[in-house]
């Protein structure tokens, strides 16, 4: 699962989510995204899933990026204890997301591909998507 | 190489340069907020019609079209969109840079680079090609701006990379981008392998957490004396209470 290597801080408050992505709202590298529609939290497990899904449907067909990385901790309780004495430990791991971020992009696909790719990869999140492809300069 | 001027009139109004408030109150009239400047004349702000400057986007020229703005039907000066912005969900502009333009002098464009053929690299050896640098900076007379370059990928194989340096050159244009830059390549991707019990063990057996970076006042203090414990003073008041 993807993590980071160093952290500063195991454990981290949990933050708020208001705004809009103005930063990775736009395709920087291939010609086809995924755009996440409303805030919220991605594990690594539904990044790599997400991944996994569109990769199996592209076979050898197409190169894609990922433009979220899970580098929030978030901590969990074990079950069955007490509330209070202290935060639990780090359990896993979140990429924070706002309206407008872009979480994938794809090349070297047909856009009917492309397309079919990012729906098994949104049915994998927890947010509404949206598929979006780039302009092309000749028309 | 189609050049990038048009005969196309854009008009725009004139409005009084304000905060955020008063760009959004342009906005709900049906107008996108935008600024004109160039041509060492003063800034003005002016209020747009967005659908004539998406038609002007999405032309075939695209960015780099040269048109007629007139401000309140007056006098006509040639521009261009240098800048705009979108929102980032619905995809509708939120604000538009508009640059005079002095059609005698040289100025710096991007232009985008379109690639052409089908690579050999893809049809026989089974990559695919990744386009790296979309858009190359040039210099030239603004009559002289392409809409796009061209660039043929056909014979592009595994190994060999495009690069700025390689595309058709004329005499009107000035590349300004490092000619070293690369424009495509073909690459080749690995199929998704199921993981096998041994690698699964491997990534269960890899640590949980990740390293965490210490602060340089805990390392000498601990090179020092032992810090005084503090946890079992603390415990100590509770149960006294």
């Amino acid at each position: 699962m993807l993590m980071p290597k160093k952290v500063k801080y195991r454990k981290q408050q949990r933050g708020r989510m208001c705004g809009k992505a103005w930063r990775g709202s736009e395709l920087a590298f291939g010609d086809y995204g995924l755009k996440v529609v409303e805030p919220g939290w991605i594990t690594d497990r539904q990044i790599e899933a997400s991944r996994v899904a569109m990769t199996r449907f592209v076979k050898r067909g197409g190169k894609i990026w990922l433009r979220v990385f899970p580098d929030k901790p978030v901590t969990k309780k074990p079950a069955e204890t007490r509330m209070g004495k202290g935060k639990g430990a780090p359990d896993h791991w979140v990429a924070v997301v706002r309206p407008g971020k872009i979480l994938f992009e794809m090349e070297g696909v047909t856009p009917q591909d492309a397309s079919e790719a990012m729906r098994l990869a949104s049915h994998k999140l927890p947010l509404r998507t949206a598929f979006v492809k780039r302009e092309s300069a000749a028309h | 190489m189609a050049t990038a001027t048009e005969t196309s009139i854009l008009e725009a109004q004139p409005r009084t340069a304000g905060n955020k408030n008063d760009a959004r109150r342009v906005r709900q009239s049906g107008k996108v907020p935008g600024v004109l400047y160039g041509a060492g004349m003063q800034a003005l702000s002016v209020s747009l019609d967005p659908r004539q400057i998406s038609r002007i986007l999405r032309s075939e020229s695209g960015y780099n079209t040269i048109f007629d703005l007139t401000l309140d039907g007056g006098e006509r000066t040639k521009a261009m969109i240098v800048d705009w912005q979108y929102e980032p969900i619905k995809g509708s502009l939120l604000h538009v840079d508009l640059k005079r333009i002095a059609m005698d002098q040289r100025l710096h464009v991007n232009v985008p680079i379109v690639l052409k053929g089908e690579a050999a690299g893809v049809k026989q050896q089974g990559g695919i090609l990744e386009h790296v640098a979309r858009e190359v900076e040039i210099e030239c007379l603004p009559a002289d701006i392409p809409a796009f370059i061209e660039a043929d990928v056909s014979e592009l194989v595994f190994g060999k990379v495009m690069r700025v340096a390689d595309l058709p050159r004329s005499e009107k244009l000035k590349f300004l981008s490092d000619p070293n830059l690369p424009v495509a390549h073909i690459i080749s991707v690995k199929e998704e392998v199921a993981p096998t019990p041994e690698a699964a063990a491997a990534e269960a057996a890899a640590p949980a957490e990740p390293e965490v970076i210490k602060k340089g006042k805990q390392e000498a203090e601990e090179e020092g004396a032992e810090p005084a414990p503090e946890k079992p003073e603390k415990a100590e008041k509770k149960e006294k209470k």
